[in-house]
């Protein structure tokens, strides 16, 4: 995900990277790290101590300041079967949640035109 | 698209839905493609690619599988359900020597379609009682390794991505080059950048992917460099 601070609000976390601060630390499906450091005194995240903890690269580019959080790493590219809340959006610009098929068996496609 | 969509058609009254996601950078060269199938399943765009993040898709096309619970039941995987043309196409003899390796690799690539669209229609009749219906450690196992290296260049991938858009293409293509050689199996990164160099405005895709100039590559030279068509693509397990 993208990031100008090096802070970050927990739910904007989660919705870019699909993992939660909890009491019990980070979690993502029924995976949970423990991070009691990772939650700076005004409820934000630290993205450093995160990315250190979780595996996550973090680039920066140096003409802008933007960052970019790579996924978790050290282990598979799937941390848990439960699949994180996905937002992108549809072929006319209208967001799309993955969590709005729930009850349906999905089969997720990935193309391109390239 | 048209045979995802057919897929849709035929399965969407038997509870599964069908999603398809453009991993392209520019909307404007999918659009085409989902102006033809005329979907009526959602249809959506992927322009940094988040699914290669979330899911670890490395190529397309790849699909996952996921329950009615969001719980995913096979990981990323190569996901054909028809066979290529390419694949039983004779290589005429006068073909140049670049385009008749290339059409040789193609021919190499493991071909799972029958399979692979048999185990969908298996998943959809039977539930998780389905052979192919992972349980979640199997599928979390079959997963792609995400080594250190492959956050990176997926970092490196997303920032080119908004330098492509906010400065430039010069600006995002060292990123992507970087990208590149961290995550050699991605194949998404590399034939989205090269993309950009090969193919002119207006024309379809090119296959050949001659970047020399700027990535000092090719899809044939990266597909060699990898082991040959037989490693192109991630071969569902479906026995």
């Amino acid at each position: 995900m993208l990031l100008t601070e090096t802070t970050i609000d927990p739910a904007e976390f989660l919705t870019g990277t699909g993992w939660e601060a909890k009491p019990e630390g980070l979690c993502k499906g029924d995976m949970c790290v423990p991070a009691p450091e990772a939650v700076t005194a005004d409820g934000q995240l630290d993205v450093e101590t995160i990315a250190e903890r979780l595996g996550m690269a973090l680039v920066s580019d140096s003409e802008s300041g933007v960052k970019a959080l790579g996924p978790e790493s050290g282990g598979r590219a799937l941390t848990t079967a439960v699949v994180p809340e996905l937002e992108l959006t549809d072929m006319d610009g209208n967001p799309f949640k993955l969590s709005s098929l729930h009850g349906r068996k999905v089969l997720l496609v990935a193309w391109a035109s390239w | 698209m048209p045979g995802w969509q057919a897929l849709h058609e035929e399965f969407e009254a038997k509870g599964l839905t069908v999603l398809t996601v453009a991993l392209d950078l520019e909307k404007s060269k999918a659009q085409p493609w989902v102006d033809e199938a005329s979907p009526t399943h959602p249809s959506l765009i992927d322009p940094t690619h988040v699914i290669d993040r979330a899911l670890g898709i490395v190529n397309v096309p790849m699909a996952v599988w996921i329950d009615e619970t969001g719980t995913l039941v096979r990981p990323a995987e190569g996901a054909s359900i028809e066979v290529s043309p390419l694949r039983s196409a004779e290589i005429p003899e006068e073909t140049p020597d670049r385009l008749k390796a290339l059409l040789t690799e193609v021919k190499k690539m493991p071909d799972t379609a029958e399979a692979y669209r048999d185990a969908i229609a298996d998943w959809v009749e039977h539930g998780a009682d389905s052979a192919y219906a992972l349980t979640p450690e199997e599928v979390v196992a079959r997963s792609q390794a995400r080594p250190p290296e492959h956050s990176k260049a997926a970092a490196l991938f997303e920032l080119g991505c908004h330098l492509f858009e906010t400065v430039g293409k010069d600006a995002a293509v060292p990123l992507w080059k970087e990208a590149h050689a961290l995550h050699r199996e991605n194949w998404t990164y590399k034939r989205q950048a090269w993309t950009l160099e090969s193919t002119a405005e207006g024309e379809p895709s090119d296959l050949m992917q001659e970047v020399g100039d700027v990535y000092g590559t090719s899809w044939l030279d990266d597909v060699m460099a990898l082991g040959g068509g037989e490693n192109y693509v991630v071969v569902p397990t479906l026995d």
